[in-house]
């Protein structure tokens, strides 16, 4: 005999139907086309990395490739996609540069909105594929040499960590340090011989005296404008403890954007100080 | 009726499994395992689930005599399955060129190896087109003797919510577990006559590696009496990007020829550049079983980005008429129509399709 129906599926049901047959679509009156509220005017599409944000990434890449679950690791929110991006092997096929500075054809991104990657579906997935014009858009900032956003003289030298954050937990070993500048850096002067790696001896502390160096085995500029690095280490030299990573912003050989600026490496709007990050790795090794 | 007479002698034979799409399983009054070598439904059907799709799906049978039936099994200890999505589309975004193309949607093959019949079994689940090979699911579970639970380890779907064979539907997307995200970790489900429910904790990546110490904890609870169902979800992934809480309830009735789907979903996310937003997404979706091989899907979706902004509501509205000519073969004939905020293009976008699904 069938049970009558409770009111625990009726409830169900009717939040269901409330949210989806209630509910109409937005008007968008105070909204931006992202659906954000309106903060200056729109950015048309243009071959710059702003605009390509603006337009293409943050509305739609960013339904998926964001936060804790983007898929392959590749978050594309303001503020981290251009690391994520420029020079940074892609997850699914290594040997290619998600953007290859100068190289549409051989940027993974290109392969995947156009549908001719040798890895999984065309993107933007199971959603209509980008108008072509949108796509030569992006291959000509990409042809223009990727850069990102111009920003000001006036910008203080400054280091961010993209991947590991700042203090963020690993499970897994690093294979490098990935660091986006706030401008573009005098390059000579990021060499083995001004970064530093330590780890803390289990203990917790770089004030200790027991900290044992990790060996820096190069460093990658990613990108010059501004200044993205891969901090190269090795893979055989980590065990679960915390590291940290300094770039010198004082000293004899700090580093130095192209004005001659020491890095405010410590972030108190002056110029010099060092950058010090660190991050712990887990005990899964 | 002579489908229901098929569903019943099948029930007394089968293995106490359950049946395909979610609305096949609210139209037959079963659980998805009833069908799906995956408890949690999708992917490779079983020895049922493929005997059903022959004989009682389709509008017509090809009579192939009295020799061997497809079932999907090779003998005791191997199976192997497939699905095959190709559609001729057309789509008209606002302002930009309408776009027609033949696509192929997914191709997927099934692999099931059997150590320890009934009990102990590897699964496979291998994208194989558009593109490249890329696995999806790739799990080894362990059967208690009555069937009561199971444990599985390895890369496969999360447990959340309606499994829908629409993996574009906003249920699917914003919550972020799909058919295309699986994730690596270890689920424990039971099975009770009236309950399925299941607890996962996996990295939290998306199939990606892992990139923090924080996991992703799901858990998946369902009522199923044979003319309805209730159940609720809740996913956690506790990540250094940001927390992000999923909660959901769904249900499932039939009322007579029409079976009803409705699912709506609260999303927590803090992995967004300026702090906190809360999601809500629902839908409801009626499956009117218009003959046998005939079932007409209308589906309406309600989407709002960000609960603290006004005026950035999506809707999604579907017609989908699912003809089952033959069987292992339907042709899907449906159109979609988005409703969002006037200035994005995408959000108000049409799209129109004609789609081929072979399963066997």
């Amino acid at each position: 005999m069938r049970r009558a129906m409770p009111g625990v599926v009726s409830g169900a049901l009717a939040a269901a139907v409330a949210a989806a047959m209630a509910g109409c679509a937005g008007n968008g009156e105070g909204l931006d086309e992202n659906g954000r509220p309106i903060n200056g005017g729109p950015v048309p599409l243009e071959p710059t990395f702003a605009s390509i944000q603006a337009n293409v990434f943050t509305p739609i890449c960013t339904q998926c490739h964001t936060g804790a679950g983007a898929p392959q690791g590749l978050r594309l929110d303001e503020g981290v996609s251009y690391a994520m991006l420029v020079n940074k092997p892609s997850a699914e096929v290594p040997a290619l540069m998600r953007v290859k500075p100068g190289d549409p054809n051989a940027s993974y991104i290109i392969q995947k909105l156009q549908g001719t990657a040798a890895v999984g579906g065309r993107m933007p997935l199971n959603n209509p594929p980008l108008p072509q014009s949108t796509i030569d858009v992006i291959r000509q900032w990409i042809s223009d040499g990727a850069q990102s956003s111009a920003t000001s003289p006036d910008t203080m030298p400054g280091l961010m960590g993209v991947s590991p954050a700042q203090g963020e937990i690993l499970n897994t070993a690093p294979q490098e340090v990935l660091l986006q500048a706030t401008t573009e850096l005098d390059t000579t002067r990021l060499t083995p011989d001004n970064i530093s790696v330590v780890r803390s001896g289990r203990d917790g502390s770089f004030a200790e005296g027991n900290e044992v160096p990790i060996k820096v085995l190069g460093v990658q500029v990613r990108s010059l404008q501004p200044t993205v690095l891969a901090v190269l280490l090795p893979r055989d030299q980590w065990v679960p403890d915390s590291y940290q990573l300094t770039i010198a912003g004082a000293g004899s050989a700090p580093a130095i954007d192209l004005a001659g600026r020491a890095i405010d490496g410590d972030a108190d709007g002056v110029p010099g100080g060092n950058f010090v990050m660190q991050f712990e790795l887990g005990g899964t090794l | 009726m002579i489908g229901r007479i098929w569903l019943a002698l099948l029930c007394l034979i089968g293995s106490g499994a359950a049946l395909a799409e979610p609305y096949f399983a609210v139209q037959q009054g079963v659980k998805c395992v009833t069908c799906h070598v995956n408890p949690t439904g999708g992917g490779m059907r079983n020895a049922f689930g493929n005997t059903w799709a022959r004989t009682v799906l389709p509008a017509h049978t090809i009579d192939m005599g009295a020799g061997d039936q497809w079932n999907g099994s090779l003998n005791r200890f191997v199976a192997i399955g497939s699905n095959l999505r190709a559609s001729a589309s057309y789509t008209d975004v606002p302002n930009q060129d309408s776009q027609n193309s033949f696509d192929v949607n997914e191709a997927r093959l099934y692999l099931e190896l059997t150590a320890i019949e009934n009990r102990l079994s590897v699964y496979l689940d291998q994208r194989v087109a558009p593109g490249g090979s890329i696995n999806m699911e790739a799990y080894g579970r362990y059967w208690s003797a009555d069937h009561s639970w199971y444990v599985k380890a390895g890369q496969m779907y999360l447990p959340f919510g309606i499994r829908f064979e629409d993996d574009s539907a906003f249920t699917r997307t914003v919550p972020g577990i799909n058919m295309d995200t699986p994730d690596r970790g270890v689920e424990f489900g039971l099975e009770t006559a009236q309950w399925s429910a299941q607890f996962a904790v996996s990295n939290g990546t998306a199939g990606g590696p892992e990139n923090d110490q924080g996991k992703q904890y799901s858990a998946r609870a369902e009522y199923v009496q044979s003319g309805w169902r209730a159940g609720a979800s809740y996913s956690l992934n506790d990540a250094d990007a940001g927390q992000r809480q999923l909660a959901g309830l769904f249900a499932g009735v039939r009322t007579g020829a029409i079976a009803w789907l409705a699912e709506a979903d609260y999303v927590t996310d803090e992995g967004f550049a300026e702090g906190k937003r809360n999601q809500l997404v629902g839908l409801i979706e009626g499956n009117w079983l218009i003959s046998q091989g005939n079932n007409l899907k209308v589906t309406a979706e309600y989407f709002d980005p960000d609960d603290d902004v006004d005026e950035d509501q999506q809707t999604r509205y579907s017609a989908v008429w699912e003809y089952t000519p033959i069987q292992f073969v339907q042709l899907r004939l449906g159109l979609r129509v988005y409703d969002g905020i006037p200035q994005n293009d995408l959000q108000n976008r049409k799209l129109a399709f004609l789609q081929m699904n072979a399963f066997f």
